[in-house]
């Protein structure tokens, strides 16, 4: 463990150290990033939490737009730097706007009439609801979000925001930090880091 | 754990794939510091020992699963205060080897050996070299005639003594002279064991022995403070900093849930034994 103000809070595990049933991560040169290098420290955790990660932060419904609008505002809420920056490279290749991507990370809610149609609206009000809210999700915001979701994609969508949360906490607990790879996407946007992430 | 599950780690134990020996490191301490240890283990590193009522648990599990036999490492096993009533209560369960740096065989201590002597227990004493000079040049002063002095007192209480002799490189004329010598305590050729220097912890550091991975190693459960391992030289320490290049998973409670994991890692990764027999 480390003490330095911006040096992630646990040792990164890298391909000569990787558990025997992780080091499939590493094969051929490939860096698997941060958080399968932490949680790598406990290989049963990696194999049960990466194929949940990947299953509910995909979907098997929602667009990748939607998707990415949903993880990159609960991350924003969240305050999380490293999943605020990593989804918001991937928002971007998944057809969202530098513009709208800043204003899913400044805060207050997300003003309808724009880019965002009606449906996106009611979705990135229930996400504030869900990520930042404190108990049950107001009827009204809801009610609005049903007006546009089947139970089943409701069910995708409520696990994509539990399972950003538990990233974003998990993230920056531990410090993650985001790839060069990431930011350079975001840069080749005309993205700042700090427009994004505080 | 399903009792499919559990079949496939009995029959990889019946069939060989995994060793038949479950091993725990006892804990990590030592009042040696020798120049090739695996664990970095001296005086004055962390104990982060086993409670002794987890490893009789561990070993009722694993006798229920197929394994035959036990293995007690360390550190010094025997730094552990209640070691002697813990391999009493071990080999209640099954057959042991405990591996012991021989040195602290005396007074009380091996007064409460003596129970032992009735029961399946085996001391594995390290001793490199024929002569005191350089046996303890490795290993530490003192050393070679206190294991000269703890032999004798152990076999005489009946209890089964083994030599292991961990090599840089073989001298013929050395190895000659410590037959002669380890016959001369009671102990016969049988229980002499000769291996060569892994590389790994200290030895790494030091630049000592042969390099050693899942390639050549073979697989046999091994249970640490650190979490269970796919050999007893994996849970190694360079730079005060455990290996996991060779951890199989933290979870060492149930043992079903590690020795499952090491049978679909040897069954299912196109693993097919050991090809070096140098480190067994």
């Amino acid at each position: 463990m480390t003490s330095d103000t911006f040096a992630p809070r646990v040792g990164l595990i890298t391909a000569d150290r990787a558990p025997l049933t992780a080091a499939r991560h590493w094969r051929e040169g490939i860096d698997p990033g941060p958080i399968v290098a932490a949680l790598a420290h406990v290989p049963e955790l990696l194999d049960a939490a990466l194929p949940f990660i990947g299953q509910a932060l995909r979907g098997s419904i929602a667009d990748p737009r939607t998707a990415e609008l949903v993880i990159v505002r609960a991350s924003a809420l969240l305050g999380c730097s490293y999943c605020t920056l990593t989804h918001g490279a991937i928002a971007l290749d998944a057809d969202v706007t530098p513009d709208e991507l800043r204003a899913l990370c400044a805060r207050g809610a997300v003003a309808g009439g724009g880019s965002h149609d009606e449906r996106e609206v009611a979705l990135l009000a229930w996400v504030d609801e869900v990520a930042a809210g404190h108990g049950d999700v107001p009827d009204g915001v809801a009610r609005d979000l049903a007006a546009h979701v089947d139970d089943a994609l409701l069910v995708e969508l409520t696990a994509m925001v539990g399972c950003t949360i538990f990233l974003n906490r998990f993230c920056t607990t531990l410090r993650l930090p985001a790839s060069e790879t990431t930011l350079a996407r975001l840069a080749a946007s005309g993205i700042q880091p700090e427009e994004l992430a505080a | 754990m399903t009792r499919i599950m559990l079949e496939r780690v009995r029959e990889a134990i019946e069939q060989g794939l995994i060793g038949s020996r479950l091993w725990f490191y006892a804990n990590y301490h030592c009042n040696l510091a020798c120049a090739y240890c695996l664990t970095e283990s001296a005086p004055d590193v962390a104990q982060r020992a086993l409670e002794p009522d987890l490893m009789v648990e561990l070993a009722e599990e694993g006798r229920a699963i197929g394994f035959t036999s036990i293995g007690v490492t360390g550190g010094e096993p025997f730094l552990v205060p209640q070691m002697p009533e813990l391999l009493l209560r071990l080999s209640s369960v099954l057959p042991v080897v405990v591996l012991s740096n021989g040195t602290l065989f005396t007074g009380k201590r091996l007064e409460r050996m003596r129970p032992l002597g009735e029961r399946d227990v085996r001391v594995q004493i390290s001793l490199d070299r024929s002569e005191a000079v350089a046996n303890d040049e490795m290993r530490g002063p003192e050393n070679f005639r206190k294991v000269l002095e703890a032999i004798p007192k152990l076999v005489a209480l009946g209890i089964g003594v083994r030599i292991a002799s961990t090599l840089v490189w073989v001298d013929e004329d050395d190895m000659a002279k410590l037959c002669g010598l380890h016959r001369s305590l009671g102990v016969p050729d049988e229980e002499h064991v000769v291996r060569g220097v892994v590389r790994r912890g200290r030895a790494l550091t030091e630049g000592l022995g042969e390099p050693a991975g899942i390639a050549e190693l073979g697989p046999e459960l091994t249970i640490s403070a650190d979490g269970a391992f796919w050999s007893p030289f994996g849970p190694t320490v360079v730079g005060g900093l455990v290996d996991t290049d060779l951890l199989v998973t933290r979870a060492i409670s149930p043992l079903s849930m590690p020795a499952e994991t090491l049978a679909g890692l040897v069954t299912g990764s196109g693993y097919s034994g050991p090809i070096d027999d140098r480190f067994t």
